[in-house]
């Protein structure tokens, strides 16, 4: 005689459940980040000294009697040179920071050994990677603020445009940048060692994007390229929003392609993250490090 | 009772220690292929976006504000240099710190402490590899970044590496105090990190330290870095240095003297600090 034993699950996903786990992640996340408090140094110090290696070298290319600062101004358009390289410098920063937070955040939880027992709940497994943006968004609107605050009393940095379409230009891009964060979170906890990557991508962006300079001035194939980075029409609206007064007619050209590539990296992180959840499952090797 | 140690340490057996510590490294090393990849292609990445910055302040190729500060208009070739001195700077200045936390880290810097060999012999021979790696993939870096954007040294090589000796081992010296705060903090990353990016800047790695605003001068000025990054370029690029070339090498040996005997004294009373409170395995 068979015997069929029913062992019902006593998890009951729903809705409200899916949102408790997230939330229960965002919570955890935030926990933690309060818990090391030298980030707040290293919240102080970094916005300000990373763009200052350019800024500095920007004023030795200027000359000691500035001709060169004219020069520079006719070929960018731009009415202040710190201005401009801390706005490409900050975006850079900000997908940099993504890749090694949102980036690397499942392989954290597999090195300490906790994503295993994690993926056994029964929850919805995507908010283990979604939970970890919030507070990771929290904590670069305080370095963006930051940043501006500091340039603003420290250089007199002054804005000749909109807060509002500034901060338009920013929520655009929060897909494609953290939609990127998503895909290479996957692609990290499949290959484990991922540094190469990260060096790789934050390279195209520094190379390709135009953080110092104007895309105009790159050879017509690196300008190409150009076109297919997202963080290209991010600086360059960002730039435009703050020290051009551009409003949202002249951002159209920006902002359409900022959402579109918004949307497919959306797209492309959810569905790298199913294909790495079914790997992981079929392989087992989700615990392995 | 008298307790006979079994080691005989002799000069033989320290070049020995030596020897082997940096053949450890030097498997570690190309063991993992992608970082000396990455060693090769981060400084052409991080320089990239200044040699077209640079463009953006030049007519006709010519950055005329540029050479007016250092003497020369070929900026990159001043900015290659700088970055190749810088990874020799980095293997030394900050190496041998990293070096012991790793160890910390493995669980293995006790054991090392228990053989005997003069530390300070541990941690140069935790720079060997480093140095040697470093002259390969700087020199693979330089013939790459050269081809993609110029480099042209125009004046005496072999004086230019004269100077930087002294400059290195100098280096050795604040190498050496560093390695105790390591000892001593435990985790100093934030500290490495920060520390590292404001003296790279501040002795002049990608800029003729004269073009900073002038509060920050006196600041560059007392860093023994900056004439030493000078001085090599004064030879090779024969650029406009800060003081005369002579009174420069004078500098960088009195520095070099200077800070090996203060890096060597703090290394040591340090380390017998952590020994007494007997901190050396923690992590």
């Amino acid at each position: 005689m068979e015997t069929i034993i029913s062992s019902p699950s006593l998890g009951k996903p729903g809705f409200l459940s899916d949102l408790r786990a997230l939330w229960a992640v965002v919570h955890r996340e935030w926990t933690i980040f309060r818990r090391y408090p030298s980030w707040i140094i290293a919240l102080l110090i970094w916005p300000l000294i990373f763009p200052m290696l350019y800024i500095l070298t920007a004023r030795a290319l200027a000359g000691p009697d500035g001709s060169g600062l004219a020069i520079f101004m006719k070929t960018t358009g731009a009415s202040d040179f710190i201005g401009y390289i801390v706005i490409g410098t900050t975006v850079w920063m900000w997908q940099n920071i993504v890749l090694w937070d949102v980036g690397f955040s499942l392989r954290n939880e597999q090195m300490r050994g906790t994503l295993e027992s994690n993926w056994l709940s029964p929850t919805w497994r995507f908010s283990y990677l979604l939970g970890h943006t919030g507070p990771q968004l929290v904590s670069m609107l305080m370095f963006i603020t930051i940043t501006a605050l500091e340039f603003g009393l420290l250089f007199h940095v002054r804005l000749h445009g909109s807060v509002w379409m500034i901060l338009l230009t920013m929520l655009a891009a929060i897909p494609s940048i953290y939609g990127l964060g998503f895909a290479f979170a996957s692609l990290v906890i499949t290959v484990k060692e991922a540094n190469a990557f990260v060096f790789l991508i934050r390279g195209l962006v520094m190379i390709f994007c135009g953080i110092t300079f104007p895309i105009s001035i790159l050879p017509g194939w690196m300008q190409s390229i150009a076109k297919w980075l997202p963080q290209s029409y991010l600086i360059h609206g960002m730039r435009a929003a703050a020290f051009s007064n551009a409003g949202i007619t002249e951002l159209l050209p920006d902002l359409m392609p900022l959402l579109a590539f918004g949307t497919f990296w959306l797209v492309v992180g959810y569905f790298t993250f199913l294909w790495m959840e079914r790997r992981a499952r079929r392989t087992g090797a989700i615990g392995q490090y | 009772m008298e307790i006979t140690s079994l080691s005989q340490p002799s000069l033989r057996t320290q070049l020995r220690a030596l020897y082997v510590i940096a053949l450890k490294d030097w498997k570690v090393f190309w063991r993992y292929p992608l970082n000396a990849a990455s060693n090769i292609f981060q400084p052409i990445i991080w320089i990239t976006p200044v040699y077209f910055m640079g463009k953006a302040f030049s007519t006709n190729g010519s950055a005329l504000g540029f050479a007016a500060f250092s003497g020369t208009g070929d900026y990159m070739s001043f900015i290659l240099l700088g970055t190749v001195l810088t990874n020799f700077i980095l293997t030394v200045f900050w190496g041998m710190g990293y070096a012991l936390k790793n160890d910390m880290d493995a669980g293995v810097l006790e054991s090392n402490w228990l053989a005997p060999v003069s530390r300070l012999l541990i941690l140069v021979g935790r720079t060997l590899t480093s140095l040697l790696t470093t002259a390969i993939t700087s020199l693979i870096m330089l013939v790459i970044a050269g081809a993609l954007f110029g480099f042209r040294p125009t004046g005496n090589t072999f004086a230019a590496l004269l100077t930087s000796l002294p400059m290195l081992v100098g280096l050795y010296g604040f190498g050496f105090a560093f390695a105790g705060l390591v000892l001593l903090m435990r985790e100093a990353n934030t500290l490495v990190d920060v520390s590292s990016f404001l003296v790279q800047g501040l002795s002049g790695t990608n800029f003729p330290v004269q073009s900073l605003p002038t509060w920050l001068i006196p600041v560059a000025l007392a860093l023994p870095l900056t004439y030493g990054l000078d001085a090599v370029r004064g030879w090779l690029l024969q650029t406009r240095t800060i003081l005369p070339l002579n009174v420069e090498i004078v500098l960088i040996i009195i520095f070099m003297f200077l800070m090996l005997w203060i890096g060597t004294w703090t290394f040591y009373r340090v380390e017998r600090h952590v020994r007494t409170l007997g901190t050396l395995g923690q992590h």
